[in-house]
């Protein structure tokens, strides 16, 4: 083995394998996670390095399959067409062997030179299944695995069989399924029209594979380089055996079954599984919907509880840092309002709440690794599709709650585009942490008793308003589709403390990201927009914008401060909340005692109304844009926001008004 | 052979039957088949009240809505005959 050789390893397999446990316990903290060149797919990169060898590994995105008909599984084969890694680690579930192997079928096609690490074994024992490692591995002719991801077990020989394999040490004769033998004569006659129009990085056999099973990639393809004369052959072929998909899929099935029939062992299969007698109660609407609520209430009074009072401790301590570096700041008035009123003031303020987030992530995804969200999005199922979603976006509107940043990017679990579309744009209308605290705060100071029913009905009043926008958008905006709901329920399972903390860490580190960047971007140029170029808020260019559009503020009840504080929002919304002091000159600490003198309960319920439902906060926008992926919806989305706000605050306003409020 | 042809939506929970072929674009039928919903295979119904179905099909349990199973077509299994089918 020469020093410091590079090997360039693939890790593959579908969801709920363990994959992503695998990945961390091989990459530990070298891991780099960015995205697919162009695609709003994520992509996982580690280094895992053994006796001077340096094992490059990329995570492929989870696939059920190698067809074109998705994103994730494009990205996938093109990886192993074009990079041609020196090995593919395909993981694969030992409790549902026969899924886990379509999968291997359709690599061992594209002869990618495959370890089939076969984890779960533990579950798979426990439901009476046995799979004899050797028999499998002579069948299928790679290398098999035995593994236990969530116990560690496993990895010390995956990766010295990686090196056995790329050093050719061990052989590498994979049996491969075949179509099935009724159309094993078509086969035969499209290879011998396509074959000599198929180049390298293609092969034959996929090739031929992909255009009877009629993916659309590869047909496009070939229908630009043959011949027209043989082309219409193969078009009369196809359109003549019109069931070719079914073929290649029966194939696979056969070579599956040899597989299994060869392998596998069942033993008393009696025992009532964990899971059978869980989902016989959280998947019935009766019990799982109040279960549902039930648990989300009590990630939230977990969250707020631990959270809250942590936040305020960070937040007397940004005061503190504030006044500690105020006197070396000089005496210069702009140097001192842009760190300590424009920074610490703004963006530091955001960052208190990362213990409220993190507790709030961290009770997410502990009930997404034990396999409750699953559920959850299948009772919430025949409500989401209301609004013309299904089950699949509860999970990033629930993320929605903490912040919206994460649930955004969250919403690349939904395969279908449109949906995704449709999730995105109606994230911005889920209450996040920001928008709760200042509810609570203007609340407190404005309605006093009746604050919490006043906090209570507002967010139960946006959550009605997220209902009508997805009503309002599904109907007009994204016409109305077919949209298939296909979803793996995965097995119950103890939580595993190590991906519950990979995930916490990457949608912390999200938040941080936009935080430390655009926020404090964002709050430095809103300092200055309120005090250019006279030091005061009234003569700035912020206070000249709010000025000259007040006419906009009558019929919503709103001064031009109010619409300054809605404006300073966009930056952050607990912003506002500071925005307001500035404005009303109080300062922060003031804004409860002069927020009752300056704002009727008309007001401050038009106020809140429009906060809540107004274009979200800039590391929003941004991340909005990006996984929109063009200005078209995104623009879309930013207009359809201000009107709806602004319509609700009116309304809001003109009720409370007639009712004497 | 025996069993009454049907779509997997009249199925009740409990039921069983062997799919006999599955409706629709390429793209759902290719998807269907790497979960292991295809011609040939033996899907259980687990739970059919209204809103998407549950099925389990080799150990794994799929939740499917209503439009993507009145396109699968199965055979129903009478409780009876479950093992000679498999045979």
């Amino acid at each position: 083995m020469t020093a410091g050789k590079d090997l360039l390893v693939a890790l593959a397999g579908q969801p709920n394998v363990g994959k992503s446990t695998v990945f961390n316990l091989l990459t530990g903290l070298s891991q780099h996670v960015g995205n697919w060149p162009g695609k709003t797919v994520e992509k996982k990169e580690g280094f895992c390095s053994t006796n001077g060898t340096r094992i490059k590994i990329v995570d492929l995105p989870g696939s059920y399959s190698l067809t074109a008909y998705s994103e994730e599984e494009r990205i996938a084969r093109d990886f192993i067409i074009n990079e041609r890694p020196d090995a593919v680690v395909l993981m694969a579930n030992a409790s549902a062997l026969e899924r886990s192997l379509y999968l291997l079928a359709e690599f061992l096609l594209l002869k990618a030179p495959v370890i089939f690490a076969l984890n779960m074994t533990d579950v798979a024992e426990q439901q009476g299944i046995r799979i004899d490692v050797g028999l499998l591995e002579k069948y299928l002719g790679v290398p098999v695995i035995p593994m236990i991801a969530s116990k560690n077990r496993g990895t010390k020989a995956l990766i010295s069989e990686i090196l056995l394999l790329t050093e050719g040490k061990k052989e590498n004769r994979p049996s491969l399924a075949e179509v099935s033998d009724d159309h094993k004569e078509i086969f035969l006659e499209l290879a011998d029209i396509l074959e000599q129009y198929i180049t390298p990085p293609y092969l034959t056999k996929w090739t031929i594979t992909k255009i009877m099973e009629g993916d659309p990639d590869i047909t496009e393809k070939m229908s630009r380089t043959v011949r027209p004369d043989s082309w219409n052959k193969v078009q009369a072929l196809l359109r003549k055996h019109e069931d070719s998909l079914l073929a290649v899929v029966k194939g696979r099935y056969d070579w599956i079954e040899g597989a299994v029939r060869a392998s596998l062992s069942e033993f008393k299969r009696g025992q009532i599984l964990l899971t059978d007698r869980l989902d016989h109660v959280l998947t019935r609407p009766v019990f799982g919907i109040p279960i549902l609520l039930g648990v989300l209430a009590l990630v939230f009074s977990l969250t707020y509880g631990l959270g809250l009072p942590l936040q305020q401790l960070l937040e007397s301590l940004m005061n503190s840092l504030a006044g500690w570096v105020e006197p070396f700041l000089g005496k210069s008035f702009w140097l001192r309002g842009i760190i300590v009123d424009g920074l610490l003031g703004g963006a530091g303020t955001v960052m208190t709440f990362l213990p409220v987030l993190f507790f709030f992530f961290a009770a997410m995804a502990f009930l997404e690794d034990v396999g409750y969200m699953a559920r959850a999005a299948f009772v919430m199922d025949r409500f989401m599709h209301v609004i013309g979603l299904h089950g699949k976006s509860f999970l990033p509107f629930c993320l929605g709650f903490g912040c919206n940043v994460p649930a955004v990017m969250g919403a690349r679990i939904l395969e279908s585009g449109r949906i995704r579309f449709l999730t995105i744009f109606l994230t911005p209308f889920v209450p996040c942490t920001a928008k709760l605290a200042v509810v609570t705060l203007i609340a407190a100071a404005i309605f006093g008793k009746t604050a919490l029913i006043m906090s209570w009905a507002l967010v139960a009043g946006n959550i009605l308003i997220l209902g009508f926008a997805g009503f309002i958008a599904s109907k007009f905006l994204f016409k109305k589709q077919h949209m298939p709901f296909i979803m793996e329920l995965p097995f119950y399972h103890k939580p595993n403390p190590r991906t519950i903390g990979m995930v916490v860490w990457k949608r912390i580190t999200a938040f941080i990201r936009k935080a430390g960047t655009i926020i404090v971007i964002f709050s430095v140029l809103l300092w200055l927009l309120s005090h250019i170029p006279g030091g005061h808020i009234e003569g700035s260019i912020l206070g000249l914008v709010g000025q000259s559009i007040e006419p906009i503020g009558g019929p919503i009840g709103l001064d031009w401060k109010m619409i300054v504080a809605l404006l300073a929002s966009v930056t952050a919304k607990e912003n506002s909340i500071a925005a307001l002091g500035v404005l009303y000159g109080v300062g922060e600490e003031g804004i409860r005692g002069i927020l009752p003198t300056v704002m009727s309960h008309a007001s401050a319920l038009s106020f809140l109304v429009i906060l809540m439902l107004f274009v979200p906060c800039v590391a929003t926008l941004v991340v909005m844009k990006q996984e929109m992926g063009g200005w078209r919806w995104f623009l879309s989305s930013f207009l359809f926001m201000l009107v709806l706000s602004y319509v609700s605050g009116m309304a809001v306003y003109q009720f409370a008004l007639m009712v004497g409020l | 052979m025996g069993g009454d042809l049907m779509p997997l939506i009249l199925l009740k929970e409990g039921q069983e039957g062997i799919v006999h072929m599955v409706s629709g674009g390429l793209g759902l039928i290719g998807r269907l088949a790497s979960l292991g919903i295809t011609s040939g295979m033996r899907v259980k119904v687990v739970r059919n009240i209204g809103g998407p179905l549950i099925i389990t099909t080799n150990g794994t349990r799929i939740a499917i809505g209503r439009g993507q199973a009145q396109k699968i077509l199965i055979r129903r299994l009478a409780a009876g005959m479950v093992q000679a089918e498999i045979a």
